[in-house]
């Protein structure tokens, strides 16, 4: 049934250029495993002049290298070109922290409709259960992406997560994104992006405020230089009453039949990705960050082994805070059922925690 | 105990053994889910006939992680499909905790069992077991962590006695002894079989202890534990339910204490693995936990 695969795969896409702090929806077909403290990691973004490169990792509690599916960087807007697919891969290669058990029910409707459920009973947090419904259009740009793309999300304490995309022009495509936390709006955000030849620009404005004159203007310029390499530059302009700044990154990408290496420098901070893929089922990724704001580093490797004759799909992560965990998915045919285990131990912590999850649809 | 004399006329099977004491409650004990939480991982090795080792790894979310290894030695004489003479088992913790237990038949009926157990370096239970299985009764003696110098320890007497094919009752005395205390506790119990269901009650000074297993398409169990002591009673209900056709078994419980439970088990063949998959959820608590394990063979 490809019209389901199309709605998961259209959000996909505006999704993983998430070049702002304020990367706000959670699209649930994505990360079933998402823990539940997202929704706060993503409410403490916004008044930070943080490295727009890593949001998630602005917080300092977060987990830095837990979930990783929104991973941000710059060159990730050049996914849109034909000549790098990859990039999808690079980021979903670390295995997600799963505690608890979770169950998700998704349910297509019809081809431009689906819905789906998510009871997540954790043993750490809050158990809440998620109801998302997403909304694929008649406007086709290839056989997998279809526009325009209306993804909502509500859980049981009435945090809402919504987000529309849409293709305006053919080379340009925009976004609005909204986040509340109960009844509170945390986070909107209205994003444009531009796709020329052989370079990408974009220009987004996060959670502006008239009245109060604050806000967040992130503005992404990507150039091919040549086939194999890409530079960019990221320019966050934030501002508040009585206090404004300006932070600027350089961001490069060097593309190899096999492998992958970006580099990000700004004066927030360094960060560095290798990605390689090693053979049809193994695929491998370092990635190394330090941020001049929280004043450390941290080094992650990760990989990925895919047995499609076994229906089986392992992620493992090894980190430079001690902490090793894996993923393991496995389709149940005939039934669609996914089951998923994970186990993460952080070893200077001395904690450990694991759960399975599983996936109908 | 006369075999019959001044009894009724023995009408369709014989009164079989009872079996032993502590098995009064079992099949309705089987039926419960074990607690699940964290990673296990079990791997079973055969490496003879008379010789079985065990290693376990256990990653716990609630305590401390540990890996235990385990040998067990069968000897030649075989009784039932679970019970080998003479039986030796070790068991050794990573924390270098202790349990040992040796089982020996002595002649046809007389059972023996000696039981040691440390934690760390100490001793906290010693105990010597001596059962005799007759035709429709069983006596039991134990003797738990005696010791002569400081004049302490524990008696523990029991008798069954089938009554009927389907009627079992039976005694319990503990006798307990400290230096400056000692007591003793009497409870009586009975057991009735009928073809589906069983009944067994445990009454005493000590609490009662009823349980009522019952044998459906599934499986189903009920137990209720009453301590007037301690002024408090628990009740739980328990199911499994058995998929041949499908590897797994499954079992579900549902306490007096808000306490909601599943555990399901399913064998992967070819592979000798068993995947389980478990979790708890305590209502009145507010407490959920979850855990995973895998055998192997």
């Amino acid at each position: 049934k490809s019209a389901p695969k199309s709605q998961k795969s259209a959000p996909k896409s505006p999704k993983n250029p998430p070049k702002i702090p304020l990367k706000i929806p959670k699209n649930q077909p994505q990360n079933p495993h998402k823990s539940a403290p997202k929704p706060a990691q993503n409410a403490l973004k916004i008044p930070k002049k943080s490295a727009p490169k890593s949001p998630q990792k602005s917080a300092p509690q977060s987990k830095k290298i837990g979930p990783k599916i929104p991973k941000k960087s710059a060159p990730k807007s050049q996914k849109w070109a034909p000549k790098c697919p990859k990039n999808h891969r690079k980021m979903e290669l670390f295995p997600v922290q799963m505690e608890g058990v979770k169950l998700t029910v998704n349910k297509g409707l019809s081809n431009h409709f689906q819905v789906n459920h998510t009871v997540a009973l954790s043993t750490l947090g809050e158990s809440n259960y998620h109801f998302g419904a997403t909304y694929v259009g008649t406007k086709h740009l290839s056989p997998t992406e279809a526009f325009p793309v209306l993804v909502g999300d509500m859980d049981n304490s009435g945090s809402l997560n919504a987000q529309v995309v849409h293709q305006v022009s053919s080379r340009i495509r925009s976004k609005i994104a909204f986040q509340t936390q109960q009844s509170k709006f945390v986070n909107w955000q209205v994003d444009g992006e531009y796709r020329g030849g052989d370079f990408t620009a974009a220009l987004t404005l996060g959670n502006p405020d008239i009245l109060m004159g604050s806000g967040i203007l992130v503005a992404h310029y990507l150039q091919s230089v040549t086939p194999a390499l890409a530079l960019g530059a990221e320019l966050v302009y934030h501002r508040r009453p009585g206090e404004e700044g300006a932070v600027l990154s350089l961001a490069g990408r060097y593309s190899a039949p096999s492998w992958i290496g970006t580099v990000t420098l700004g004066q927030a901070g360094a960060h560095l990705t290798y990605y390689h893929r090693a053979s049809e089922q193994l695929q491998v990724g370092v990635e190394f960050e330090a941020s001049t704001r929280l004043q450390d580093s941290s080094v992650a490797f990760g990989y990925q082994l895919e047995l499609p004759r076994g229906n089986l799909l392992f992620r493992g992560s090894l980190d430079s805070s001690w902490q090793v965990g894996a993923v393991l998915e496995k389709k149940l045919p005939p039934l669609p059922l996914t089951l998923a285990l994970g186990a993460f131990i952080n070893h200077r912590k001395e904690k450990f925690h694991c759960g399975f999850g599983l996936t109908i649809g | 105990m006369g075999s019959g004399e001044g009894r009724a006329p023995r009408r369709g099977r014989a009164r079989g053994n009872p079996g032993s004491f502590d098995g009064l409650h079992r099949s309705c004990k089987e039926v419960f889910p074990p607690q699940m939480e964290g990673v296990k991982l079990i791997v079973t090795k055969t490496l003879s006939s008379h010789f079985q080792v065990t290693h376990t790894v256990h990653m716990s979310t609630l305590g401390p992680s540990g890996y235990r290894f385990n040998a067990t030695f069968l000897g030649d004489r075989q009784l039932g499909p679970t019970e080998v003479f003479p039986t030796l088992l070790g068991d050794m913790d990573s924390a270098g905790s202790l349990n040992a237990q040796v089982l020996q038949l002595l002649g046809e009926r007389l059972r023996t069992k000696a039981v040691f157990q440390a934690q760390r370096s100490r001793f906290v239970t010693w105990q010597f077991d001596a059962e005799y299985r007759g035709d429709d009764c069983t006596a039991a003696l134990t003797l738990g962590n005696p010791d002569l110098l400081a004049g302490s320890g524990i008696l523990v007497a029991h008798f069954l006695q089938s009554v009927t094919a389907r009627l079992v009752l039976g005694a319990e005395l503990v006798y307990h002894r400290r230096p400056g205390e000692e007591g003793a506790i009497l409870t009586l119990a009975g057991k009735y079989s009928a073809p589906n269901w069983e009944a067994t009650l445990n009454v005493g000074y000590g609490g009662a202890h009823a349980s009522y297993y019952h044998r459906a398409n599934e499986q189903v169990g009920v137990e209720l534990e009453a301590n007037p002591r301690l002024q408090e009673s628990s009740f739980a209900f328990g199911y499994q339910l058995n998929l041949p056709r499908a590897n797994a078994v499954f079992r579900g419980l549902l306490d007096s204490s808000w306490s909601v439970g599943g555990v399901l088990e399913k064998r992967l063949p070819p592979l000798p693995v068993t995947l389980a998959l478990g979790a708890f959820l305590n209502h009145r608590r507010d407490r959920f936990h979850c855990g995973f394990g895998v055998t192997v063979a």
